[in-house]
């Protein structure tokens, strides 16, 4: 699905924390959104999964306004996710069971992304009892299930072992390639965002300083504030 | 020390010798209970979750009612709602004055804005959570309100059993509007302290051990049947 924001705003009291003018997001790409602490980049992507309603602007998905039906093709992932006070497998057949599918196609599709993440031995345990990075694990299965179009995701390994980092990479890339799905990936590990994203967005008070390919903006950027966000990163 | 322990012999053997009279004073206690804590629940779960989620201007100032609610003086509630029922009161022709009725409605009035308040509080937390939980994971309003229904399951089991720990417990309300008539309004805590200002003191010391147990009891089954999964 394809994204178009057009003179979005949001003001909290006086402060405008997130002001953007325009910003086209492509089906089938791999978005990183990057900038320093209080940037604006989580209220961006929570505005855009429709968590939170802007103060001014609009925002067409496919040409058409945030509606219910595209509700239902997007998902968006916290950076400590909620898990549901039951066992894992019943938290990432959830989405399926609202979606009403059958109790075959339910317990084939958990199974199935239960293996990809490799936490079938987790499938039986109470979830609030996992660990951070098989949280992480479990929320993102639960989130990729239904097999959405756009998945936002707020910094999805910030604090999680290296291993889960690169078990979640590969599965968000395989999705993107095999099925076009549209990641938005909030993160501050920068060398992730060269690795995993096709484009980055970096943000400062509010406002998209530098948009564009992943490595030109990292390695080469071309504005001063994004030089000197990333000359922090670059030790 | 020593009429402590006595009593508590004496307490058991009474128990045991199960007269007529000590068990129908229970199962009346247990049906005024019972039956107040699943009207407040009937009540006080749905109430609770609709305010914890909905924003609304006076919701601070209705925190507050609420937690002055739920520490009502039983002695108070008895004696309003003794007022409304007595023969001259706005509800006098009913005759529910020195009823299990009035019983029921006391602690019904004692109990709901507890049940209330404890499911107030844990819907007002969760509520925004769950339910973006919910939106993320492409489900609607009642997805969302069965979802917090099943994710506050413990915590509207603790309001439930709290609820009803409090109306078994009482003895302010049940004695005005009861009247602690034998064989007709007479419960386990009217018992006891009526017992008890006689100087009976096993025999209070027996309901007492009942109404111990009993509360024991009621926990332990209704937390192996919404915890237990
Ligand atoms: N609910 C809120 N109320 C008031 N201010 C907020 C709220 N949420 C975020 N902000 C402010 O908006 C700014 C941007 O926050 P955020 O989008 O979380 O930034 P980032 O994710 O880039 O760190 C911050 O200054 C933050 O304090
Ligand atoms: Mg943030």
């Amino acid at each position: 699905m394809d994204i178009n924001v057009k003179s979005l705003n949001k003001v909290y009291g006086n402060k405008a924390v997130v002001n953007i003018d325009t910003l086209t997001l492509r089906k089938g790409k791999i978005y990183g959104i990057i900038g320093p602490n209080g940037a604006g980049k989580s209220t961006l992507l929570r505005i855009m999964a429709g968590l939170e309603d802007a103060t001014a602007g609009r925002m067409f998905y496919n040409e058409s306004l945030l509606n219910d039906r595209i509700l239902r093709n997007v998902t968006y992932m916290d950076q400590r996710p909620y898990l549901l006070r039951t066992s894992v497998f019943n938290n990432i057949a959830y989405p399926l069971k609202i979606r009403k599918y059958d109790k075959k196609t339910i317990e084939n599709k958990t199974r199935e992304i239960m293996r990809e993440f490799k936490i079938g031995d987790l499938s039986s345990q109470l979830a609030t009892s996992l660990s951070g990075g098989e949280s992480q694990k479990v929320a993102l299965a639960r989130a990729l299930v239904f097999e959405p179009q756009l998945l936002f995701l707020d910094e999805p390994t910030a604090n999680i072992d290296p291993n889960s980092i690169e078990l979640i990479e590969k599965v968000i890339l395989k999705r993107n390639r095999e099925k076009g799905m549209t990641p938005i990936i909030i993160t501050h590990n920068m060398a992730q965002a060269k690795r995993l994203c096709d484009e980055v967005i970096f943000m400062d008070e509010g406002k998209i300083i530098e948009f564009g390919e992943s490595k030109q903006v990292i390695l080469d950027p071309q504005k001063e504030s994004t030089r000197k966000f990333l000359s922090i990163y670059a030790m | 020390m020593e009429h402590i322990i006595d009593g508590f012999i004496e307490g058991i053997k009474l128990l045991l010798s199960f007269e007529g009279e000590v068990y129908s004073i229970i199962i009346l206690s247990l049906y005024v209970s019972l039956t107040s804590t699943l009207i407040s629940s009937l009540i006080g779960i749905p109430l609770g979750i609709f305010l914890g989620l909905k924003k609304f201007r006076f919701k601070r100032l209705l925190t507050r009612f609420l937690y002055t609610f739920m520490s009502l003086p039983p002695v108070v509630v008895g004696l309003t709602v003794a007022v409304i029922i007595s023969r001259r009161g706005p509800l006098g022709h009913l005759r529910l004055l020195f009823t299990p009725g009035a019983m029921i409605i006391a602690q019904t009035l004692l109990v709901t804005p507890i049940i209330t308040g404890i499911i107030f509080n844990n819907s007002k937390e969760q509520g925004e959570v769950i339910r973006q939980i919910c939106k993320t994971l492409g489900g609607n309003r009642l997805d969302t309100l069965m979802l917090l229904i099943k994710e506050m399951r413990i915590n509207i089991l603790i309001g439930v059993v709290t609820g009803f720990g409090r109306a078994i417990s009482e003895v302010g309300a049940v004695m005005i509007v009861g009247g602690n008539i034998k064989g007709h309004t007479r419960v386990m805590t009217s018992f006891i302290a009526m017992n008890n200002s006689m100087g009976n003191y096993s025999t209070s010391i027996a309901m007492g051990l009942v109404l111990l147990a009993i509360s024991f009891m009621t926990n332990s089954i209704l937390y192996k049947y919404i915890v237990g999964d």
